[in-house]
């Protein structure tokens, strides 16, 4: 019996069937689609994007060339060389990320002991060269006056759990 | 010899150890800040706590308390783990969280400790003291709000650099360590502070904020700014060497190593010779390697094998130096000469020209009789074991020569060589003394042998030292102390004229048509003839490089693997730590190239081809033959007429210990040195 | 005028005309099928589809098209070139012969033939040789591999297809499309028919390679079968033989079993509405359950369709052509008979 049943059954194709009426339902159900360059979806305070350099409210860039950064990151796309700067203070004379290694983890956040480099919530930074993904010093701080009032509301955000 | 139990570990140690170093010998590690198996014992961070069995019930100082037969010592107890913890809490109160900032991050003691012992947060509200920055000079930058008091460096100021510039004033949280009036530091020896102090209040100034210890290529190497063979540790991120710190080596210079040495890094980037140049028209021009082959080929092929000549500098390693003396042979040609100062003088016998005793055996003289030589600028590591066994006490030495401070009293028994004629004579003041040690030595500065009664000088130093009972079975007190780092390994594989040859000062003069200068600087460029076709292999613009016709840019000592020779006779290898800059290659493999392209080629490809080569023919440089010291048996003289001295006065090889070769003085650095220093020089000619 | 079209040229004309008139709906057919398909994956995906290019993305076959035209056509160096290029007209072109024959209103068709049906089958049997040529021109295992598997699978269910429409055609007495339409007046043949129908369809999804039965382009184990060396519009032109062979298919469906162009509803208000109109809202049925079907179902292996199509749809099939002839001939109900 159970083998002519199931014979008998499959026949009837009921399996299918209830698939396509899955399907069906969802056919005619709300879409989760966002019409992305016109939608977007929210960002956490803790979204890993575009990284920033950010500076202090006088101006003064906060990176202090200490190379935790550096010496953290899993994918090895930091790259700094320091000397010291005429005031006799610690300062980077290059900081370069490459963005195509990147991995955005944002272990470099995390060891910051300045809150100088940041990731922020911009990403879209798509580029149509593989050197514009290379980013400088220069870049990185213009990143970081640009998102500076959002940088600073997401570290204020998150800093009751750090 | 004392039995003590260090944490179950049974071991013999002899009586007047410390604890400390009876824990270090039974490899139980004791963390510590202030003492230093090299300096006085000051007990003064109390880091190294331990408790002792049978002892009032407190945690002792390992490092100032001595050993006694039966001592039971625990190091990992809850007590002493509680008493280092609130060391370290006492030590951080004072002490800025400025580590990101800190150049000793990395490889800072008291940030290793820390991670033991240190608590996660601070239970001190109150400010931190701060202390001013201090200008010690252009080599040691100061953060002296870091200083934990250790007085390392002051202990070594005082005690192995022997300038008591050093010292802290005040007490309990106000004491400052300084200069009391600000200075810069005068030790040629001052960068070994840096090394010494275990946080970051004392960094290096040239290296600051470069980089960190993590991100450096570690590559061991000698080096060759002075002849010591100085055992360094060549520091290098990318293509850049960055530092230059000292390796352990008690045999030579225990781990110190001189600020010329340490400092002039800087100088391998600067000035390089990064590609083959042809003279045309009078002015240089950048060119290939094949067009400078091709014009030196054609001027070599032109002349007649007498006519070509070729002199070594200071700093060429053995298996360039050979590579070139086999091209010379296979052209046929005897003029050869790695004296590049004009020195003549016998060089039959290895103990002829080598520092005999040894440096390590320095601690076994008595008495000691330096003559022409400033050993303080031209090995001032050599010069602090003279310190060290002055120290020991029961040391005499005296000078003759030009008068210096070289750390130890050493009376100045003349100025020329009539002072050696009176003490063949035996009728100088300090023949008594002489007569009286039981292992005199004599330093004979390389210097003198260049002066044009050098053979002579040479051969009355011998007769000083066959007089004076310095050579016996057990003892060679005759020493040559030079200050190039190539020249033992040259005469050892005896790059010097050949039959019929011609000497540094016949080549020049136009003596020869075709000069190859093999990193050559320090010879009179000018005194080369008008019509000499100049070829300078090297590393550096220097001195060579503006005479030369065809310039074949070669390797600095860190960019290749090298052997060479010390003033002791000490065979070392330096390993390749970076790339040379641009077109420049191994000087060997030049030599190599252009062998071949003029139908001579030598035979080794391969550096191991080149060692085994080496080793063939000279065996001393074999691995098997480790170094040796020599037995003052054999008492045959070297050549030289003893009447023949003349009476001018002996005067100094350097005039600045700064800034000595090619590299030195393309070194920023160096030329800071030499400002800061350049007043204090002024007031002492006047 | 209608004298001028009795006339050979005239005939020739007309018939070009027809032939125009039938092709490019068709061709702007295959484009929306596209988009169709698209949108209505999307829709069961919880996705929109394309929405981007033209009010809807209405516009995005057009794009598509652009792009496929202006894009290189590589040929691999190791091909066999005119086999490579030959192929996909094959495929294309044999997709839209078969369009002759089927009758979209009752006698409209460009060529009303009494062995319509067999002229049908014959076609689309041919396309196989598209296929095979395409994946041994190529020089290509991938290519290759899925042309075998392909023409494996297309003979395989051609032989249910085959039982099924002599079934069709013992109900109906005759090889005309017309005629098998107009045979389902009184009710479709889906209704007494209705297991050949399904095995009809599922066959149908088979022979025009779609999901389920995608084997011979397998994305995730032969890259995409035999069409991998394929580029521009030279790849378009099997695109476009595909999406016309399933609405041949379609077509071939409602042709058999819904009618053709008959009102489901057979009184008044319905029956005034033209043929073309069912006809069409049938075939766009037929289509929706291919892309549902698609976005459903996952792919067959390789001996589950093969066993399929032995082992469970000839039988069948055979056992239900025996019976209906059987049930026909005890009733009397065999026409002409």
């Amino acid at each position: 019996m159970n083998r002519l049943g199931r014979m008998a059954w499959g026949l009837v194709l009921w399996e299918i069937l209830s698939g396509m009426a899955l399907t069906l339902k969802t056919f005619f159900g709300p879409k989760a689609t966002i019409n992305y360059p016109y939608e977007k979806n929210p960002t956490g305070p803790r979204f890993k994007g575009e990284h920033a350099l950010r500076r202090y409210p006088n101006g003064e860039e906060r990176c202090i060339a200490c190379k935790l950064c550096e010496a953290v990151c899993p994918a090895q796309a930091i790259t700094i060389e320091a000397e010291p700067r005429d005031d006799g203070s610690r300062r980077t004379t290059r900081y370069d990320i490459d963005m195509t290694k990147c991995i955005y983890c944002g272990l470099c956040e995390e060891a910051c002991p300045v809150d100088a480099i940041v990731e922020g919530p911009n990403f879209e930074f798509a580029a149509e060269t593989r050197e514009e993904l290379l980013y400088d010093k220069a870049k990185l701080l213009d990143n970081g006056d640009r998102w500076e009032p959002e940088l600073a509301k997401r570290l204020e955000l998150d800093a009751p759990y750090r | 010899m004392a039995k003590v139990t260090v944490d179950g570990i049974e071991v013999e140690i002899a009586n007047g150890s410390t604890v400390l170093q009876a824990a270090e010998a039974a490899g139980v590690e004791i963390p510590r800040f202030c003492y230093h198996e090299r300096l006085s014992v000051a007990g003064n961070c109390r880091m190294c706590l331990v408790e002792i069995e049978k002892m009032p019930p407190r945690p002792q100082a390992s490092c100032a308390l001595p050993v006694s037969d039966g001592m039971v010592v625990h190091t990992d107890t809850e007590m002493v783990r509680k008493a280092r913890r609130g060391v370290m809490e006492f030590l951080l109160i004072n002490h800025p969280l400025d580590c990101p900032i800190c150049d000793q991050g990395g490889e800072c003691d008291l940030q290793d400790e820390a991670v033991s012992y240190g608590r996660d947060d601070s239970r001190y509200d109150e400010g931190k003291r701060a202390v001013a920055q201090l200008d010690w000079g252009p080599l040691v930058k100061t953060t002296m709000t870091r200083c934990i008091h250790c007085t390392r460096c002051i202990r070594f100021s005082t005690e192995v650099a022997g300038v008591s510039e050093l010292g802290a004033t005040a007490r309990g949280e106000s004491m400052q360590v300084g200069t009391y009036i600000q200075k810069a530091l005068s030790s040629e020896l001052s960068g070994n502070i840096i090394d010494l102090c275990p946080v970051g209040a004392l960094t290096s100034k040239p290296y600051a904020f470069t980089a960190r210890p993590w991100e450096l290529r570690k590559t061991d190497s000698v080096d060759v700014l002075d002849a010591v063979g100085t055992n360094i540790r060549v520091d290098a991120r990318g293509a850049e060497v960055l530092r230059i710190l000292p390796r352990m080596n008690d045999d030579v210079n225990e781990e110190w190593l001189g600020d010329k040495s340490r400092f002039a890094v800087d100088g391998l980037k600067r000035r390089r010779l990064d590609r083959p140049w042809v003279r045309e028209n009078g002015k240089l021009r950048a060119a290939s390697w094949e067009e400078a082959f091709a014009a030196i080929a054609g001027r070599m092929k032109a002349v007649t094998p007498d006519r070509l000549g070729a002199i070594t500098g200071d700093q060429c390693d053995v298996e360039s130096m050979l590579a070139l003396k086999e091209f010379f042979a296979a052209l046929g040609s005897q003029n050869l000469d790695c004296r590049q100062d004009g020195a003549v003088f016998d060089a039959s016998r290895r103990s002829f020209y080598l520092f005999n005793t040894t440096i390590a055996g320095i601690e076994e003289a008595d008495a000691l009789l330096i003559i022409g030589s400033n050993p303080r600028h031209e090995a001032p590591v050599l010069n602090a074991r003279i310190r060290k066994r002055w120290l020991a006490g029961g040391f005499a030495a005296a000078l003759i020569g030009t008068a210096h401070d070289l750390t130890y009293p050493a009376e100045q028994i003349g100025v020329g060589p009539d002072a050696i004629t009176a003490l063949l004579d035996g009728t100088h003041a300090f023949s008594a003394t002489l007569e009286a040690a039981k292992a005199p030595m004599i330093i004979l500065g390389a210097g003198v042998l260049a002066r044009p009664d050098g053979a002579a000088i040479h051969a009355a130093a011998w007769q000083l030292a066959l007089k004076y009972n310095m050579l016996s079975a057990e003892w060679h007190g005759f020493n040559v102390l030079h200050h190039a780092a190539a020249r033992t390994g040259a005469l050892d594989i005896g790059f010097l004229p050949g039959e019929g040859g011609k000497a540094t000062s016949q080549m020049l003069q136009d003596g020869v048509d075709v000069l190859w200068l093999q990193g050559a600087d320090e010879l009179d460029v000018a005194a080369i003839g008008a019509k000499t076709f100049v070829i300078y292999q090297g590393h550096h613009g220097d001195a060579g490089a503006a005479r030369a016709d065809v310039i074949l840019p070669g390797s600095a000592y860190t960019e290749k693997d090298g052997t060479y020779v010390s003033t002791e006779g000490r065979v070392q290898s330096g390993f390749l730590a970076v790339k040379a800059p641009g077109d420049a290659r191994e000087d060997w493999r030049i030599i190599r190239a252009l062998s071949a392209y003029m139908g001579h080629a030598l035979p080794y490809d391969s550096l191991q081809d080149m060692r085994a080569h080496l080793a063939a023919t000279y065996p001393l440089f074999a691995p098997a033959n480790a170094f040796r010291r020599f037995a003052g048996t054999d008492t045959a003289a070297p050549a030289g007429d003893v009447s023949a001295m003349s009476d001018a006065p002996f005067v100094p090889v350097f005039e600045t210990y700064y800034q000595t070769d090619a590299v030195s003085r393309a070194s920023p650095t160096m030329a800071a040195c030499i400002a800061a220093h350049a007043p204090v020089v002024a007031e002492a000619a006047e | 005028m209608s004298g001028f079209f009795q006339t050979d040229l005239g005939i020739v004309i007309l018939t070009l005309l027809k032939s125009l008139a039938l092709i490019v709906p068709l061709l702007i057919g295959v484009a929306y099928l596209t988009l169709f398909e698209r949108k209505v994956m999307g829709a069961m995906q919880l996705r929109k589809g394309p929405n981007i290019v033209g009010p809807f993305g209405l516009w995005q076959p057009f794009a598509d098209a652009l792009k496929m035209l202006f894009k290189e056509t590589i040929i691999p160096t190791g091909s066999d070139r005119l086999l490579f290029m030959i192929a996909p007209m094959i495929t294309f072109g044999l997709a839209v012969v078969a369009w002759a024959v089927i009758p979209v209103s009752n006698h409209w068709a460009i060529a009303n033939i009494n062995v319509g049906i067999l002229y049908l089958f014959a076609i689309s049997s041919l396309g196989v040789y598209g296929i095979i040529i395409a994946g041994w021109a190529s020089n290509s295992k991938y290519a290759f591999l899925g042309a075998l598997r392909s023409a494996a699978q297309m003979v395989s269910y051609e032989v249910s297809m085959g039982f099924i429409i002599v079934t069709v055609l013992v109900c109906v007495g005759s090889l005309n499309l017309n005629d098998i339409v107009m045979a389902q007046r009184h009710f479709w043949f889906a209704i007494p028919l209705f297991p050949l129908f399904v095995i009809f369809f599922i066959s149908g999804l088979a022979e025009t390679n779609r999901a389920p039965f995608d084997l011979a382009e397998g994305e995730s184990e032969i890259v995409a079968g035999f069409f991998v060396e394929y580029s521009a519009m030279s790849f378009a032109l099997f695109f476009l033989g595909e999406y016309a062979n399933m609405i041949l298919i379609s077509a071939m469906t409602t042709t058999l079993f819904l009618g053709g162009w008959l009102s489901p509803i057979p009184f008044v208000p319905f029956t005034m509405i033209p043929g073309v109109f069912w006809f069409l809202l049938k075939v766009l049925m037929c289509l929706f359950v291919f892309v549902w079907v698609r976005a459903t179902l996952p792919r067959l292996r390789y001996d589950q369709l093969m066993a399929l199509g032995w082992k469970v749809f000839l039988p069948i099939t055979l056992v239900y052509l025996v019976a209906v002839a059987g049930v026909m001939e005890y009733f009397g109900w065999l026409p002409n008979a």
